[in-house]
């Protein structure tokens, strides 16, 4: 009994000991990335790196949770003889909910987990002394671009994701279930008001900050050699996900 | 009978009562050294002692537990970012492993100081980085090279050459020569010994390999036990009576001579 108490208590305390080092580094970026020079060239290239390259996926996943919203919802509608609904009872659940959580639990997952490995394997092989070392600051010069990146690209990648979704959506509608794509397209796009666009987009802002402060955290306190690169990757995935449900929680409760 | 040897040169860099933890395990205890001005100064002792924690601690890449690191007499530890980043402009750190910059080509590693501490243009980055790449003996094509692409000896000139470009008063050597061929550890040593000739720096350097240490050092500062029981010159270090410097001397000769003769 004991040792399950002891073993309780470690991780109640390692669990602490993460959540004050990740409020340290958000206090210390916020304190020297505002400064002269922004960093607008590091800035630019990690929004390529994680905003750009991550379209695709973005396009693929989004289009796809349309079409299979739509699929699901079409056959329950049917039932009642209400398929022409489908634009309507599709849309809040897609901006609101679906399209930023789960591109932030998949293309935030795969930017943080991406921002780990990258300054996990720089903290291992001495790249992070070695720029304290040149005289830079390592927060301002490595956290503080791709912060910034992950929190103005992933609303950005939410707002794609959302027209996508709206896409698969038109298409199920029109193939399987006989509504006219305008007319879905119509439905759709009436039955949301502009709090529920400003919703998917602060949520898509928050995540994103939580995605590239986990991503950097964990690189950052990356241990020594190649396999603790891996150890502190395969956290970062588990410890975003777990992050943005909670935020994806208080989100809904303040918003509703 | 008076003495006529000249007075040691002031020190650059005094460690003061330092202590050093890392968890339970203590690496210095209430340790003292002196790095004087124009030498250099080898670190030497077996693998773990803490060696390389010395160096860090001289540039405030880790911050002494008690006691006092000073460069030029100001102390590392009470330093802002902008003290630290003035004494980081003084001095340079030759990492173990290069640490150079993947992502980045030769020149834009070597250029990574000066775009820092300077305000130089791109042309000059250049001129600075050819004749960077061309004291420690590499072609100019090297500066367009990704650090992938270089071998091991190379890459370790490249981050001698990166740690010159801002013409530091101090370099530190972080085990310069772990890894390399006997041929490479003869030219990093070289490589050493012109640079202090050339630049006039003051060098210090870690390393456990004897030979390199008798090759380049003025003195020998040997870390044994959290301290620095034995300091001074190759020579006296050879005729040392003490118990745990002929350990140390040969133990490093039996591995000296493993390695040639495998």
């Amino acid at each position: 009994m004991r040792r399950v108490i002891e073993r309780f208590g470690a991780i109640v305390l390692s669990g602490l000991d993460w959540v004050g080092g990740l409020t340290s580094l958000a206090l210390r970026s916020s304190a020297v990335g505002p400064r002269r020079p922004f960093g607008v060239d590091d800035i630019a290239s990690q929004m390529v790196e994680q905003g750009v390259r991550s379209l695709p996926i973005t396009s693929f996943m989004s289009l796809f949770i349309g079409m299979i919203l739509a699929v699901q919802f079409g056959w329950a509608l049917a039932d009642f003889g209400a398929t022409m609904a489908l634009g309507d009872a599709s849309s809040l659940a897609l901006v609101r909910e679906l399209v930023p959580t789960l591109i932030a639990l998949t293309v935030g997952a795969k930017m943080a987990a991406g921002m780990a490995a990258e300054l996990g394997s720089m903290k291992v092989t001495e790249q992070i002394d070695a720029v304290a070392a040149l005289g830079a600051d390592p927060i301002k010069k490595l956290v503080w671009p791709r912060l910034v990146a992950a929190t103005l690209a992933t609303p950005l990648l939410v707002a794609w994701g959302n027209i996508m979704a709206l896409i698969g959506g038109m298409l199920i509608g029109d193939w399987v279930y006989a509504v006219p794509a305008g007319y879905f397209y119509e439905t759709y796009v009436d039955e949301l008001a502009p709090i529920d666009y400003i919703q998917s987009l602060v949520k898509g802002v928050i995540f994103g900050y939580l995605v590239g402060l986990i991503g950097c955290y964990q690189g950052f306190s990356t241990k020594f050699g190649t396999e603790a690169v891996g150890v502190s990757t395969m956290e970062t995935v588990v410890a975003t996900s777990i992050c943005v449900i909670i935020a994806d929680f208080y989100l809904t409760m303040i918003f509703l | 009978m008076s003495d006529t040897s000249p007075a040691p040169a002031a020190p650059v860099i005094e460690f003061l009562g330092v202590t050093k933890t890392f968890g339970d395990h203590t690496v210095y205890e209430d340790m003292d050294l002196q790095v004087r001005r124009g030498e250099t100064l080898t670190i030497i002792g077996g693998s773990g002692q803490g060696k390389s924690v010395c160096l860090k601690m001289m540039i405030g890449l880790l911050q002494a537990d008690g006691g006092q690191v000073k460069v030029d007499g100001n102390v590392v530890g009470e330093q802002g970012p902008e003290g630290l980043r003035t004494i980081r402009q003084r001095v340079a750190y030759v990492f173990q492993g290069g640490a150079l910059f993947d992502s980045m080509t030769v020149l834009d590693n070597i250029g990574y100081a000066l775009r820092e501490h300077t305000d130089m243009g791109d042309e000059a980055i250049y001129d600075k980085a050819r004749a960077c790449v061309e004291m420690v003996g590499l072609p100019e094509r090297v500066l367009q090279s990704l650090p992938a692409s270089l071998s091991g000896g190379m890459r370790k000139r490249v981050a001698l050459a990166r740690s010159i470009a801002i013409e530091p008063e101090v370099i530190l050597y972080d085990e310069p020569t772990t890894g390399l061929d006997p041929k490479n550890i003869n030219r990093i040593s070289a490589m050493i010994m012109k640079l202090q000739r050339e630049l006039d720096v003051t060098s210090v350097v870690v390393t456990h390999d004897m030979p390199t240490a008798r090759k380049v050092s003025d003195r020998i500062a040997m870390l044994y036990e959290k301290q620095f029981p034995f300091v001074g010159s190759a020579e006296e270090m050879w005729h040392s009576p003490k118990r745990e410097v002929r350990d140390f001397i040969h133990g490093t000769l039996r591995e000296a001579e493993a390695r040639h003769g495998a």
